[in-house]
Order: structure tokens, then C-alpha cells, then sequence
């Protein structure tokens, strides 16, 4: 009776906030049978620890992931607690309330639908670093698993996250007035939770894509912008407070307000420590954030701390810095006096709670933040070349400018902008950001960090140059 | 190992053989079988109450999920639970997760077909085929099984045993019964059961426990010595005794004496063909004679096939028998279904003694009593046809031998009595059978027919 499995695993699905990959190509049961037993391993043996809890996103590909990942957890004798297919933030809740040792969530958040992966957190809801993900990793590919004899088997039990999940939403939050708020689930994992809190809590909701869809078929399970036209038009036509749509798995939330703008997670996060946070405290925001959080926030006695790109960083320091809120630009915000994971579902009702008490429109409250303009940009350039670019630029930079930081990338701040730096962890890219006072600074900013990053390009691909 | 599936299902040493990793391959095995008939299958999951039945469970799951099967988790349920719900609610196939009697430390696979059977031996091979093979067929992500739980399936079941016998009947009779489920999943059907029937229960070892700290799960005398002593305690009708996946039942009278498998299998069968005037009854080649005895006395006849209860339950399709069963306590109701089922046959027990309103030692009394005899010699594997084969000839001019029976192994008929001699399937051994109504004789016997066989198998 020898086990099935033969393939090699590969190297590359282990990233640095979780693992991720495309379904029967780099990850599989057999493939997820092997992290639920590394990740048991290091539960048991690093955390001297004896429970994980772990749920699945609406993705297709799940069920097998996740049942393959607890019999290998099992396995080494540690416990599952199983939510099932919950969202993101069902699962969490869950996983802090029976104060597992470790919180597994199966999702490739806002990915295509033939993606999967897997996120882990400790029991108090923070994201495992990647020095942490990365000793799974080797447990995975060195074999080193701790199983255990038949009489110490893990027990697995079944656990409902959605009763207890939905009692601390009717409990923290109490509304008067009767907003109401367009909903767009994009089909995916908060079609579990969002439509039925929100009616719960006596809001009035126009459902876009509220209906289960694992293939997202509806619109992407990435709310970007182009993404969310439906919701805007629904936004308009019911002359709705505002609007949210999340993504994939439930932990990120994007905001329209009631004239059909789509904010910015900066000018969310900006709006939420302005009008929502008694406690003044250190916010925490990631080196892509805007200037205009530290400018508005700061003169209300907030301080600014600026991390990583992460959203393993932003839940990690905001337990440090017990801070009150969190902003990463990409759009995970936390709120720690409910949760420190990064639960979308607080973002909107707290937006609704803002408008309760400031009894004035959102897009009044968006008027008065300053609005830079800024640019993305992506530069292909190869994977085994990306860190050694970006490497060199922080070199030549750091020599020329007096204010350049390297935490995470190379952030370079000037006058009248900024220009970040940095070589994407998940594709063959390196990520140009820029923000300026104007259109003018914006695009001369734009050409010349972009022509300085393809010149070292050229000079490290012999083949091009 | 060539040979996976033993007579009932995969079994093995937790994390030793059966690993996940195992059993996850086994899943995947599984559906990729199912999907050369099926496009979309439906398979039911059920466990028994063992310690790693969870983690088993999971990787059986991961493996049918990801060939494109839909699983539907049905928890912990005895094994005819799960056979009766597959059959019911017309499901493609049933894995169970269950080793029956064996120590704690073991567990198993079980395969249940589309009409609640028991695997055959023809579907095993080709499921172990498709293991050894590694290459199952994934499905792409848009075709990944989905994964569901129900809770209904015992109370589908209960509902269908009550729905075999007559309750009423039972019910006047307010019968007090001494259930020991030995820490198996038992009790989670039968006390149910009981109560519906109007009994008084007094449990023993009714809570489901994995290191079944009660009492080894196998129901023999040994192992039911406080059944044994509560019943007469206690002033109860009866007792009963369920293994450790409740598929075999065995009884105690209001005494406290233990009754043989083949004894309540007689009772019951005599009953049966007793209230259809005859019919066809299916056994296999090990069980007492006084089987055979109350069967014809009331009308009806005898099949006997090799061991094995998938092989008993489907004999008993093919010839649409009335009754049959296991010398081991595991009986066969083809009113409800063709596997064994240790729930249905306590229920007919308490309308067998409804119905005679008499106490279960009396009608025990009645059943003929056979000595049987049973000893094991050793016989290396490539020599066990032709020791076979050389006993057959050598009893063929043996004007003692009344008739040779090959239906499985050798059976020699003779003046008052029968000699057995199987070879086991996953041991070097053969095991010896000897039945007399003399107990004298049936070792005389024993010892004379060892003597031989040990002497071809050295000079074969």
C-alpha cells in the first residue's frame, strides 16, 4: 500500500503571503495531502500546538483541496475544526473564536476561477510571515512529515461558522436609518455572509451577483474598477448611500459612493480614520499608499507608520503598534477594534455607520480628500532577473536622493511625488508606481524612473542588450 | 501488496498501511472506476466511530471529489445504514469507512455497489487495477465533485426496518433488552430503533468510542460476559450484542446464555420459511447443519456458496431467496436489503417472540444442536490446490465419504457428520471444519482427517 503521490511538487507555488497555483498543473489533493501534512508538522513540533481550523472559498476546485489537507493534518495528530465553504471571514472568525492554534483558509482570492491556493493565520487572526510560510515550504519538499501512530490521529469535527459570524455583526453594529447599499458578491465566497448580515441589520440592499457562482461568470472575482460597472449603474439607478464589491474570497472591500465613484482603498481608509475612530492611535499603511493619508490623518493626531507591501505586515504590525486602522493600497483594510485579519465585511458597515452619525452623502465626505493623480505601471521583466533590477536601482537611487526607502522595493520621495519601485512577487514583472501634485510632474516622474528601470534591464539580459 | 481488498473491504494498521495517502488513492482509483459508467456519480460516505475514521474519511473525499464525483457525507453510521440509503436514494456507489470487529488500531475501506451490496470481487480487481496503475482520471476544475453532508440516513433506515415488521405486534409486548453496541456505531440506530418498538433499554458500552474501552469489538463469548451477566439482572427478555460497524448481531436468552451465530441464523430462518411455506434460503458451506435441519423441516431448501456475505447476498439475488445469512451472526432480509444487518434482525427477533409469546430459551431449545469443531494446519500457498485436489481423489474411494462438495474448499459428507477444509486467502494455512451431533466424534474426526491432509501436504 505506497502512497500514490510521485510528482515533484513545485517550488513556485510557495509565495510570500501564501501558496497559490492552477488546479491538476501545480497543485492537486495529492499536492494539498503533503502541505496539510507539513503544515500539522509545524503546527505540532514549532508551535507546540494541537489545533487548525480551516474552511474553503466558493472555488471548484476547493472541496477536494481542502479534504486532501485535512487528512494530512490529521495525520500528525493534530485537530481540524471544518467550516466548509464559507467566506474568508466566516472561516477566520471561527478560527479565532475556538482559539485555534493556526487558521487555514483555501482560496486563490481574486484569481481566475482555474486557480486555488491556501492562506494561513495564527489563531488571533494575523497572517503567518513568509519565513514562517517558507519552513512549511521545505517540510513540504523535503518530506519531513510527523505523523503520528493510529491512536493519536487528529479528530476532524465539522464546525459552524456562519451563526456566531453573523450574532457579532448584529451585535457590534446598529443602524436607525435605513440605508441603502448596492451589493456586489461578484458570485464568489460573500455571497455566504454579506446579503444575509446586511439584511439582518435592517439595511436596505439592491443584490448585484448575490447568487453563488464558483466560475465567476458574472464579472471577474477581481473588483478593479473596469470590473464593477454593473455595481455603479446599480448604485446610480436606486440612488443607493453607496456601494461595495469584494472579492474572490472575502477580504477585500471596494467602495462606491452615491454619485457612482469608485474609491480608492487610500481614500476608504482615509474616510474610515477620519470619520470612524475615536481612538487615536498609529495607522498603519503600506509604502504604496497615497500621500494623502499621512496629510489628512496626521493633523488629526494619528500617527503614520509605513510597511511592506503585505497583507501579512499590515495584520502583524497593526498587533504590534495596536493600531486602529490599516490601509494597504491594494485594498485589504483592517479595523482591529472588531478583527486584526483583513475581513471585508467591517469595511462597508462601517462606511454605513460613518454616514449614520456624519448625516451627510459619501461623495461629500470623497469631496473634501485631495485627489493626486498616479500611475501604475508594469515592466515585463523575467523572474530569475526581477530582484537583482530592482536590487541595483536601490543602489543608484539611495546614492542620488535624500529620501529613499528600501523596505520594500525602492520608494523615492520628492517635492511634489513619489515613485515606488518594486518587483511584483507573483509574476514576471516589476511594478512602477507613481504619485504627483499634478499631471505634468505625474508624467515626467512616469518616463523617467520607468527609462532608468529598462536601462538596468538591458544591462543585466546580455541577450537584449 | 497485490491484493488490496480482502473478504470484507481494505483493511490495515492505521498510518502504517492505511495512511491517507492510501486512502486518497484509493478514492481517486475509485471514481475514476465509476466514471467509465457514469458521467456524474453520486457516492454516499459513512464511517464507523474509530479514531481516525475523520482523516480517513477526508482523503476517501479528497480522492472521489477530484475524479469528479459528488460525495455526500452521511457521518457516523452503521454499515447496513449506509447500504440502505445507497440502494433508497439510488446513489452510484457507497464507501464505508469502517473495520468491522478488528482491534482498534486497524481500520478499512468498504465498497457498497449501486443496489446497496457489497462490492464484488470483479469491481475490488478492477479498483485495485486502477491504483497500481497511478494514473487516475482527474477532473479539470469546472468538473470537480461537490461536496455535501445529509443526517437523514439513520432515520431513513430506522424508517425502513419499521416499516419490515409488524410494530404493533412488537409494541404490546413491552419487551426489556440489554443492547451492547461494544462501542461501535451501533447505538446510534438501535436505541432509536428500540424505542420506536416500545422496548425497555438497559445500554451497555453505548457510547461510540474508538478504543472501544468496553469490550473488543468482535461479539464472541468471551468478549460478552457482562451482556452475559445483565441480562438475568436485570430481568430482560434478551440481550444482543452488535459488532463494532453493527452489521452482525448476536444474542443472550433472559438466562444470560450466549446463542451461537448459526443458532439465532436458524431461528430466524426457520420463522421465516415457516411463515412463507418454504423458499429458498442461502448459506455458506461453514454453517451448522442445524440450518439445513429447520429449514427443510419447514418447507423450504438450502444454497450454500463459499464465505463471504457479498457472495451470500448475491446467491440470494440471483435465486430471489426468502432469507439468508452468516454463521457469524451477520443475516440477510431481502425485504429490506441484501447485506447484513444486525438493526433488522433484532427487530424480527422481537416479532419472532411477539408473535410465539414465548421466552427466547425455549425456542433456542428447539433448534437441533450440532458439536462443531474448528482447527487451522499450516499448508505453504502453492500447495494448496493440489492438496486439495489429492483429498478429493483419495475421498473418492473412501467408502466413509458420502458426498464431496468444492463449492469452497473441500467439504466431505460422511456417516453423522461433515468435514471442512478451506484455504485461507491471506494466511498459509488451511482451516478445518468438523460437525457431528456427537461432540466425541467430531474430534475423532478432526483428528483423523488432520492426520491426513498433513501427510499429503508433506508427501504432496
Amino acid at each position: 500500500m505506497s502512497p500514490v503521490m510521485s510528482q515533484p511538487i513545485s517550488k513556485q507555488i510557495f509565495r510570500a503571503y501564501d501558496i497559490r497555483g492552477l488546479y491538476n498543473k501545480d497543485i492537486s489533493a495529492d499536492v494539498f495531502y503533503k502541505i496539510g501534512l507539513a503544515a500539522g508538522t509545524y503546527v505540532k513540533q514549532t508551535m507546540q500546538g494541537t489545533q487548525i481550523t480551516v474552511g474553503s472559498d466558493i472555488r471548484q476546485s476547493s472541496p477536494p483541496l481542502a479534504h486532501a489537507f485535512i487528512a494530512g493534518v490529521s495525520s500528525t495528530g493534530v485537530h481540524i475544526q471544518h467550516t466548509g465553504t464559507t467566506s474568508f471571514g466566516q472561516t477566520l472568525f471561527a478560527g479565532v473564536t475556538l482559539k485555534a492554534d493556526l487558521i487555514a483558509f483555501v482560496t486563490a482570492s481574486h484569481l481566475p476561477p482555474e486557480w486555488n491556493g491556501i492562506k494561513f493565520y495564527y489563531g488571533d487572526g494575523v497572517g503567518l510571515p513568509e519565513d514562517k510560510l517558507m519552513a512549511i515550504r521545505d517540510l513540504v519538499l523535503q518530506d519531513k512529515f510527523a505523523v503520528v501512530s493510529w491512536d493519536k490521529i487528529g479528530k476532524v469535527d465539522s464546525v459552524d461558522a456562519k451563526t456566531n459570524y453573523k450574532n457579532f455583526f448584529t451585535t457590534h453594529f446598529k443602524f436607525k436609518k435605513k440605508l441603502k447599499v448596492a451589493l456586489d458578491c461578484g458570485g464568489a465566497s460573500m455571497t455566504f455572509s454579506a446579503p444575509e448580515i446586511f439584511t439582518a441589520l435592517g439595511l436596505t440592499t439592491v443584490p448585484v451577483y448575490c447568487e453563488p457562482d464558483p466560475t465567476f461568470s458574472s464579472r471577474p472575482s477581481d473588483p478593479k474598477p473596469k470590473n464593477l460597472t454593473t455595481l455603479v449603474e446599480a448604485v446610480k439607478k436606486h440612488s443607493c448611500d453607496f456601494g461595495v464589491a469584494f472579492d474572490g474570497d472575502g477580504d477585500r472591500a471596494v467602495i462606491v459612493d452615491n454619485t457612482g465613484t469608485i474609491l480608492s482603498a487610500d481614500q476608504t481608509g482615509i474616510i474610515l480614520g477620519k470619520h470612524g475612530i475615536k481612538k487615536k492611535g498609529t495607522v498603519i499603511i503600506n509604502v504604496e499608499c497615497s500621500k494623502a493619508v499621512k496629510e489628512q490623518l496626521e493633523p488629526l493626531g494619528f500617527t503614520i507608520k509605513q510597511i511592506p507591501v503585505g497583507h501579512t505586515f499590515l495584520t502583524l504590525e497593526a498587533k504590534q503598534e495596536h493600531a486602529p486602522l490599516g490601509i494597504e493600497s491594494s485594498g485589504h483594510l483592517i479595523l482591529p477594534e472588531y478583527f486584526l485579519f483583513d475581513d471585508a465585511l467591517v469595511v462597508p458597515l462601517k462606511i454605513a455607520e460613518i454616514l449614520e452619525a456624519v448625516k451627510k452623502p459619501l461623495s461629500q465626505l470623497v469631496a473634501d480628500l485631495p485627489l493626486y493623480p498616479t500611475k501604475k505601471e508594469e515592466i515585463a521583466c523575467a523572474d530569475e532577473l526581477k530582484f537583482d533590477v530592482v536590487k541595483q536601482l536601490k543602489q543608484k537611487l539611495t546614492a542620488e536622493y535624500p529620501h529613499v526607502n528600501t523596505m520594500d522595493g525602492v520608494r523615492v520621495d520628492l517635492e511634489n511625488g513619489w515613485v515606488l519601485i518594486r518587483p511584483s512577487n507573483t509574476s514576471p514583472i516589476i511594478r512602477l508606481t507613481v504619485e504627483a501634485d499634478n499631471d505634468t510632474v505625474l508624467q515626467d516622474l512616469t518616463t523617467q524612473f520607468m527609462t532608468r528601470t529598462l536601462d538596468i534591464i538591458k544591462k543585466n539580459n546580455p541577450l537584449k542588450g | 501488496m497485490t491484493r488490496l481488498f480482502g473478504t470484507n473491504g481494505i483493511r490495515g494498521i492505521v498510518n502504517s498501511e492505511m495512511t491517507g495517502g492510501f486512502a486518497l488513492g484509493i478514492g481517486q482509483a475509485w471514481g475514476t472506476y465509476l466514471k467509465k459508467t457514469v458521467k456524474r456519480p453520486r457516492i454516499a460516505l459513512g464511517t464507523d466511530a474509530r479514531l481516525s475514521s475523520g482523516m480517513l474519511k477526508s482523503a476517501v473525499a479528497a480522492g472521489l471529489l477530484s475524479t469528479g464525483c459528488d460525495v455526500i457525507d452521511v457521518g457516523l453510521v452503521p454499515t447496513p445504514t449506509l447500504q440502505y440509503m445507497v440502494k433508497e436514494k439510488r446513489f452510484d456507489s457507497g464507501v464505508m469507512i469502517t473495520a468491522s470487529h478488528n482491534p482498534p488500531q486497524f481500520n478499512g475501506i468498504k465498497g457498497i455497489a449501486g443496489d446497496g451490496t457489497e462490492f464484488s470481487k470483479d469491481t475490488e480487481e478492477a479498483i485495485e487495477a486502477l491504483y497500481f496503475s497511478h494514473h487516475p482520471s482527474l477532473a479539470a476544475w469546472t468538473d470537480v465533485g461537490t461536496y455535501f453532508t445529509w443526517d437523514g440516513a439513520r432515520d431513513l433506515y430506522i424508517s425502513g426496518i419499521l416499516s419490515a415488521v409488524n410494530v404493533s405486534l412488537i409494541k404490546k409486548q413491552h419487551f426489556h433488552v440489554v443492547l451492547d453496541c461494544g462501542n461501535g456505531v451501533g447505538s446510534l440506530v438501535t436505541l432509536t430503533l428500540l424505542k420506536k418498538l416500545g422496548c425497555t433499554i438497559t445500554p451497555l458500552f453505548c457510547e461510540p468510542d474508538g478504543r472501544f474501552p468496553g469490550h473488543n469489538s468482535e461479539p464472541t463469548q468471551e468478549n460478552l460476559g457482562v451482556l452475559m451477566q445483565t441480562v438475568p439482572k436485570v430481568g430482560a427478555s434478551f440481550g444482543v450484542a452488535q459488532d463494532g460497524d453493527a452489521d452482525r448481531a448476536i444474542f443472550v436468552d433472559e438466562h444470560g446464555a450466549y446463542i451461537l451465530g448459526d443458532t439465532s441464523l436458524s431461528l430466524v430462518g426457520k420463522y421465516i420459511t415457516k411463515e412463507k411455506s418454504g423458499g429458498v434460503t442461502v448459506t455458506p458451506v461453514t454453517t451448522s447443519t442445524c440450518f439445513e435441519d429447520v429449514i427443510r423441516a419447514n418447507g423450504g431448501s438450502v444454497i450454500y456458496t463459499k464465505v463471504g456475505s457479498p457472495v451470500v447476498a448475491r446467491t440470494m439475488i440471483q435465486t430471489k431467496a426468502v432469507f439468508g445469512g452468516e454463521e457469524n451472526g451477520g443475516l440477510i432480509f431481502p425485504e429490506l436489503q441484501y447485506c447484513r444487518d444486525s438493526a433488522m434482525t433484532l427487530a424480527k427477533i422481537l416479532e419472532i417472540l411477539a408473535t410465539e409469546k414465548r421466552p427466547l430459551s425455549e425456542l433456542i431449545a428447539e433448534i437441533p444442536k450440532y458439536s462443531m469443531y474448528k482447527t487451522k494446519m499450516a499448508c505453504p500457498n502453492e500447495k494448496k490446490i493440489s492438496v486439495m485436489n489429492i483429498v478429493v481423489e483419495h475421498s473418492k474411494n473412501n467408502p466413509d465419504v458420502i458426498k464431496i462438495d468444492r463449492t469452497d474448499g473441500v467439504k466431505l459428507y460422511v456417516k453423522g457428520g461433515w468435514v471442512l477444509m478451506r484455504p485461507s486467502g491471506t494466511e498459509p494455512i488451511f482451516r478445518v471444519y468438523v460437525e457431528t451431533k456427537d461432540k466425541a466424534f467430531a474430534e475423532q474426526l478432526a483428528v483423523t482427517y488432520k492426520a491426513l491432509v498433513e501427510r499429503l501436504i508433506q508427501h504432496g
